[in-house]
């Protein structure tokens, strides 16, 4: 049996803290709570955690803030899953590009939460912080595509929007992370898994076909992703990193 | 209530009526014009012509007879001349005015020179001939041909000119007048559902200042208005997701039971209400997303398949290649709705898109479920309409669904229509212009 995981949850509101904590300990997890920034960064300095529940809405520095300063200091690998209050889309842009791993909106179920952390915490596992080159990126270009990591769509070279599914988002994600490794479909699965998507009964095989056909990659020459017999695929194209100011 | 015959537009009516008007003055004063010359004319013919013709008969009187002939060239004038003979047969003189006149001329020349008068009937014009009976007993004839001088030449060019400026001037003053209007018009179509469409100038004469005053006013009443309505339902939905949030966690925390299940069970409900509310609110404001070019065959794949990913029966039928552009945010919302609203009520959803000749972007999504009852079908489209028949509490969500999608649709410039299908079902059709 793994070690238990440990989760920090920040939260101004008294009985949403204590509510989300009495809820993640019933189901296993270990949980401390911080009131404010101040509190939270006062607590990982004295313990390590594996994941962060950050409320948007805080008085003080708000969880955008804090998120930004978490991935600029030192925590910056603690994997962050934001609770946000707006069920926006610009919201839930910048809190992807603050760094967050990922969102919950309010009035959200704990076992929507539950389920968030988990995820987030197991892609954290796979995919170990240091290999993670392109985890901060705006735009990764490839070939003749540039990705939006933010918007969660390919740009051509005439600018125009060609949009994924998560799923494909997701499975070229992983790709763009590891480039030139040959990744299992097992990995790829459990790398891929989403939030609202679960791959249950779609073979991995199907999706690359799927992102191939969005890439225009021909499945005879594979330029950008090839088959590796008996073991899975790689990402074959270079890849150019262009930072947030890009 | 107008007449048939009048001409639709307010600019021809105006242009008919004035132009009318002005022409029928202008008639009217050329007429009294050549009345009152007509007039003028005769009278000082008639005033004039007795003293002329007894001077000139006492004048040929007194000449002795060879020299006569010479005179006639000078003594003769426009509309009458001098023969010496006793000039054509003729019958009895007959209108009121030659005999006026052969009656003063015989006052004037004295009852010496035996004057009578005929008038000549085969004459093309009319023409009447006055004889005299000279003292040496050689007849003298006065040859009338009463006629006014003609106008001149150029008078039917400064008509034809005249007219001209008329149409101009009439043209010029109709716009002046309906323009404004025009221009109303315009402001008010191109106003959108949040009335954020441009400002009217507030220039020009001052009904029409006063107009576009009015109307910029009119709009921002309207913005305000809107603009608070989206506040207040913000707001609330905003205020509520905390006391949401503390609820779901307090029921979590509750023994499991049929108490617990049915608390989470409300406490769902209202959150979508919530979340519903404030997306309708917004949705008016759809418009001000940038619209990017976007591939629309990769949109639509992306859009079905996410669906399929989920589980959902949820196909493409038909697409389109090529790029448009499109506010895609705000249509992925409209589509998400309509496909949301197919699974829910018709268990799958089928996606088509085609391009119209014209350039239209045409997206459907269609289902096979019940329909919705030709009376309904407009009104579905409102905020929390829901069918009795189908659309209950259990099922029915907060019937926002498709409010959101029309209002949606109609902030991005777009068209949503629902129509039944034939063998049943329903399809909702967006069209992007």
């Amino acid at each position: 049996m793994d070690r238990i995981d440990h989760i920090l949850v920040v939260d101004d509101d008294r009985e949403i803290r204590t509510g989300v904590v009495e809820y993640l300990r019933k189901n296993g997890l270990r949980v401390s709570a911080a009131v404010d920034g101040r509190d939270m960064f006062a607590q990982l300095d004295t313990s390590a955690f594996d994941l962060i529940v950050l409320d948007i809405m805080m008085p003080g520095d708000d969880g955008l803030v804090l998120c930004r300063t978490l991935r600029g200091g030192k925590h910056r690998a603690v994997p962050i899953v934001l609770l946000t209050a707006r069920d926006d889309e610009t919201d839930r842009i910048i809190g992807l590009e603050m760094g967050a791993d990922d969102y919950v909106v309010k009035p959200f179920s704990p076992r929507e939460l539950l389920a968030r952390i988990k995820s987030v915490i197991r892609r954290t596992r796979m995919l170990p912080p240091n290999l993670r080159i392109t985890e901060t990126a705006e735009m990764l270009s490839f070939g003749r595509w540039r990705l939006d990591t933010a918007a969660r769509h390919l740009l051509d070279e005439n600018d125009t929007i060609v949009p994924l599914s998560g799923a494909e988002f997701r499975l070229l994600r992983v790709f763009l992370d590891h480039p030139q490794r040959v990744l299992s479909r097992d990995q790829l699965l459990n790398l891929t898994q989403g939030r609202d998507a679960e791959l249950f009964d779609r073979s991995i095989d199907l999706l690359v076909s799927r992102l191939r056909t969005r890439l225009e990659d021909d499945a005879k020459e594979q330029s950008y992703i090839k088959t590796v017999r008996s073991e899975g695929y790689v990402f074959s194209m270079p890849i150019t990193v262009h930072g947030n100011d890009a | 209530m107008s007449a048939r015959w009048l001409p639709r537009s307010m600019a021809s009516r105006l242009y008919l009526i004035i132009l009318a008007g002005l022409m029928l003055a202008q008639g009217l004063s050329l007429a009294l014009l050549f009345y009152e010359r007509y007039e003028s004319a005769t009278a000082m013919m008639y005033n004039t012509v007795e003293h002329d013709v007894g001077t000139s008969v006492e004048v040929l009187d007194r000449l002795p007879a060879p020299e006569r002939p010479r005179w006639l060239g000078r003594l003769q004038r426009d509309n009458y001349r001098y023969i010496l003979g006793t000039g054509e047969p003729g019958a009895t003189l007959s209108s009121d005015r030659s005999l006026e006149v052969v009656h003063r001329i015989a006052m004037e020349v004295g009852p010496d020179f035996q004057v009578h008068a005929d008038a000549i009937p085969n004459s093309p014009v009319h023409r009447y001939q006055v004889h005299f009976t000279l003292h040496d007993g050689s007849p003298l004839t006065l040859d009338v041909i009463p006629h006014i001088m003609p106008v001149a030449k150029w008078l039917p060019f400064v008509l034809a000119l005249q007219l001209l400026l008329l149409l101009a001037c009439t043209w010029i003053a109709v716009r002046l007048a309906t323009r404004p209007l025009t221009r109303l018009a315009n402001a008010v179509e191109s106003m959108t559902p949040n009335a954020d469409g441009p400002h009217m100038e507030e220039k020009g004469p001052i009904e029409v200042a006063q107009a576009a005053v009015a109307f910029n006013a009119m709009q921002e009443r309207i913005r305000r208005h809107l603009k608070e309505r989206l506040h207040i339902l913000a707001s609330i939905s905003h205020d509520l997701q905390t006391p949401i949030t503390r609820m779901r966690l307090r029921a979590e925390a509750l023994e499991e039971g049929e108490g617990k299940q049915k608390i989470l069970g409300d406490l769902h409900a209202m959150e979508h209400l919530v979340r519903e509310g404030v997306t309708y609110a917004r949705s008016a404001h759809g418009g001000s997303e940038t619209p990017v070019r976007m591939d629309v065959g990769a949109f639509l794949e992306s859009l079905v398949f996410d669906y399929q990913d989920m589980g959902r029966a949820v196909s493409l039928a038909e697409t389109v290649s090529g790029a448009a552009m499109v506010r895609q945010q705000a249509l992925r919302r409209v589509l998400g709705n309509l496909i949301d609203n197919a699974v829910k009520y018709g268990g799958s959803a089928e996606v088509s898109a085609w391009r119209h000749a014209n350039g239209t972007l045409c997206i459907a999504v269609s289902d096979r479920g019940p329909g919705i009852p030709g009376a309904d079908i407009e009104r579905v489209l409102q905020p929390f309409y829901r069918l009795e028949a189908s659309r209950n509490r259990d099922t029915g969500g907060a019937g926002l669904g498709l409010a959101i999608a029309a209002q949606l649709t109609r902030a991005i410039g777009g068209d949503l229509k629902l129509a039944n299908r034939e063998g049943g079902g329903l399809t909702a059709t967006v069209a992007l212009t």
